[in-house]
């Protein structure tokens, strides 16, 4: 890869007046290694892309985070003791990227991190180096709205539960969904707690059957989520509609399910179907490099690569690899990413409504944009409702 | 108020749920009521059996329940080999001493299977096809019900086994008294060895069956292991219709609790059953206290 010249793995090298060096950490290994071969390529092509947009030379450290937010730390303790760092990426899940975003707190170094829905500690933390351009709690009830109102009026549900997981994120993400959901009219006829890493959802099925929910609403972990839907099927029970944030976000969810896991909807902060802000050039530059017949690129490739054009777009309007002028530019300035066109409040939240929450669908062992509508042939017209399982 | 069918469902999934509890368990009931060793790696050697069950399927599309006969012969040989060659040093010399050796087996095998397979959870479907059965006041899924009816036959079969083979009288005889049992004339080192390789391979036949139900990773051998101890001190040490009932009730009460009190708390109940019976009956509902059938 021709653009990825400067890119060293491991530490080593370390960058000079006229280096920007970023260090990172991906799950390559343990629960979320799914997903690390995406945020690799998706930060790599963003890589290539910021050598040839910035007048300097632009290192990126990878390592492996095992999916342990212990290793994280220390891999990057490593990392900056060994090399002059000006930025760190995050990694994926709240867990990891609130790990990451401590210590760059720590550091005060710019850090910016995706996958990471949670809101709380952006006001809670007193964050101040921390910036997450990607689709927060609100918006994901927002977008879960958007989606609800794709279904024609005679013929949309109403009855909606919703599976809670036991954490700071889950219970969050479970009020947005009662308010946003209940004050457009909805009725939340269920919203019960399960402990996250549970493999036993009998009794939630159970439960939600009993309520007859419709739209089941959840942000399960990757494995969570695929074991709920096996156990769905061995129940016979399903849904109308389905959304698992997170949960349905790595490809491991349809090699896992196959045609089961079809029709589930998530909110994994880029889509295949988007449009505009490089869309096209992230695709070709995909296509290209990865030598991929594939129609449709890995959802976490586009996110990834958002979070390098806000990176690249901080430090042309820094003018500076500076971690105070990158900050103000950080704070101060709109971004024009895969993701729409947003800016950042102080504590590093996205602005409120400004960028694009996508909401995918699985069909046909692809993630495909549902909503919004933008008219790419990449896009699907959103699949509802969910048939019965005899009738798949 | 939670609704009648509600209640009689979760009761159904928990009894089928327990009787694969109860195999797991049997197997480290075996071992620490024979052998008078905890087998801390009793976990990891199911979550190796699942592995195994997962691999045939995925290679073959063969139902794992074939997957789960060649577990079991693969975990016995492991049992075999572990016994004759490290634990014979060990067996007899206080409690420590196997419990360090089982703890740094639990994290090799952990590790291998990491470095092996990677930590992304695997499962595997039953491979039969069929509709699981409603019985009006709840519904039997088709994988939970075959893997509970082939965990009974296993129970059943271990039993049999213990109960009307000379070795298996031999076996009995060594847990009641291993001296005795000597000036009888019984090989005992024989009979830890086959002790052994009995329990390892029930974890492994544990842990193909759970393969059809859940999602299989690494690290899953703790969590299985604290189950496991939960229904031996439930059912009592070496009590086999102890730990079926022992099975059987820690999976109900997972499946109330969790009805009744949330999801987040399915294991705090059945740990608090745990520590009630140890506190009121620490000898089990079935056990005797001293070990042996």
């Amino acid at each position: 890869m021709a653009g990825l010249a400067g890119c060293a793995f491991g530490g080593g090298g370390g960058g000079g007046d006229d280096t920007l060096t970023i260090a990172g950490t991906i799950p390559e290994t343990g629960a979320f290694s799914s997903l690390g071969q995406d945020l690799r390529r998706g930060y790599e092509l963003g890589q290539a892309r910021m050598n040839e947009q910035l007048d300097r030379d632009v290192e990126l450290i990878l390592q492996d985070d095992e999916s342990d937010a212990q290793t994280l730390r220390q891999n990057l303790q490593q990392m900056t003791s060994n090399n002059d760092v000006d930025m760190i990426w995050g990694s994926f899940s709240s867990l990891l990227v609130t790990a990451g975003s401590a210590f760059a707190e720590n550091q005060n170094l710019p850090f910016l991190g995706i996958a990471f829905a949670y809101e709380a500690p952006h006001r809670n933390d007193n964050y101040e180096w921390t910036y997450a351009p990607f689709p927060k709690s609100r918006d994901v009830a927002r977008s879960t709205l958007g989606t609800l109102e794709l279904i024609p009026e005679g013929n949309r549900p109403n009855r909606v539960g919703i599976w809670e997981p036991n954490s700071g994120w889950g219970k969050e993400q479970a009020d947005y969904w009662e308010n946003r959901l209940g004050d457009a009219g909805y009725d939340i006829v269920l919203r019960e707690t399960f402990e996250i890493g549970s493999q036993d959802f009998s009794t939630l099925i159970s439960q939600s059957q009993s309520a007859d929910v419709e739209v089941l609403l959840s942000n399960p972990t990757p494995g969570g989520g695929i074991t709920a839907v096996n156990q769905m099927q061995s129940n016979n029970w399903s849904p109308k509609m389905l959304k698992f944030v997170r949960g349905a976000d790595p490809s491991a969810w349809w090699s896992a399910l196959s045609d089961a896991g079809a029709y589930a909807l998530m909110c994994p902060g880029w889509v295949p179907g988007l449009t505009g802000n490089g869309n096209q050039r992230l695709r070709e530059s995909y296509m290209s490099e990865y030598d991929t017949e594939s129609q449709y690129m890995p959802v976490n490739v586009g996110g990834s690569y958002n979070l390098t054009q806000v990176a690249l777009q901080a430090v042309q309007a820094a003018g500076s690899t500076e971690a105070d002028a990158i900050q103000s530019a950080l704070r101060s300035e709109t971004f024009q990413t895969v993701i729409g066109e947003f800016g950042f409040e102080d504590n590093g939240l996205p602005a409120e409504g400004d960028l694009t929450a996508p909401t995918g669908q699985w069909w046909d062992g692809a993630q495909r944009l549902a909503y919004p509508n933008t008219g790419s042939q990449r896009a699907l017209e959103f699949k509802y409702p969910i048939p019965s399982w005899s009738e798949r | 108020m939670v609704a009648g069918e509600l209640v009689s469902q979760s009761i159904v999934n928990g009894i089928l749920l327990g009787g694969i509890y109860a195999v797991a368990a049997l197997g480290l009931s075996l071992v620490f009521g024979i052998m008078d060793i905890v087998n801390l790696a009793h976990g990891h050697m199911l979550m190796v059996g699942a592995y195994v069950a997962i691999l045939v399927f995925a290679a073959t599309g063969i139902t794992p329940l074939v997957g789960m006969f060649i577990a079991m012969g693969l975990l016995f040989v492991l049992g075999i080999v572990l016994q004759k060659v490290l634990l014979k040093h060990v067996v007899g010399e206080g409690i420590e001493q196997p419990i360090i050796v089982l703890f740094g087996l639990a994290l090799i095998l952990q590790n291998i299977g990491q470095l092996v397979l990677g930590g992304d959870a695997r499962t595997a479907d039953l491979g039969i096809p069929g509709d699981g059965i409603n019985l009006g006041f709840a519904f039997l899924s088709l994988p939970r019900t075959v893997t509970f009816v082939v965990a009974v036959v296993l129970i059943g079969a271990t039993w049999a086994f213990l109960q009307y083979t000379k070795t298996g009288q031999a076996i009995r005889a060594t847990a009641q008294n291993r001296t005795a049992a000597r000036y009888m004339g019984i090989d005992t080192d024989r009979i830890y060895i086959i002790t052994l390789g009995i329990g390892t391979a029930l974890a492994g036949a544990a842990g193909a069956l759970l393969s059809m139900l859940f999602p299989i990773n690494p690290f899953v051998g703790w969590s299985y292991l604290l189950k496991a101890f939960a229904v031996v001190v439930l059912g009592g040490v070496g009590s086999i219709l102890g730990t079926l009932v022992g099975g059987v009730i820690l999976g109900v009460s997972e499946n109330l609790g969790a009805l009744y009190l949330g999801g987040g708390y399915r294991n705090v109940v059945s740990l608090l059953i745990f520590l009630g019976v140890l506190l009121l009956k620490p000898e089990g509902l079935f056990g005797t206290g001293g070990g042996g059938e």
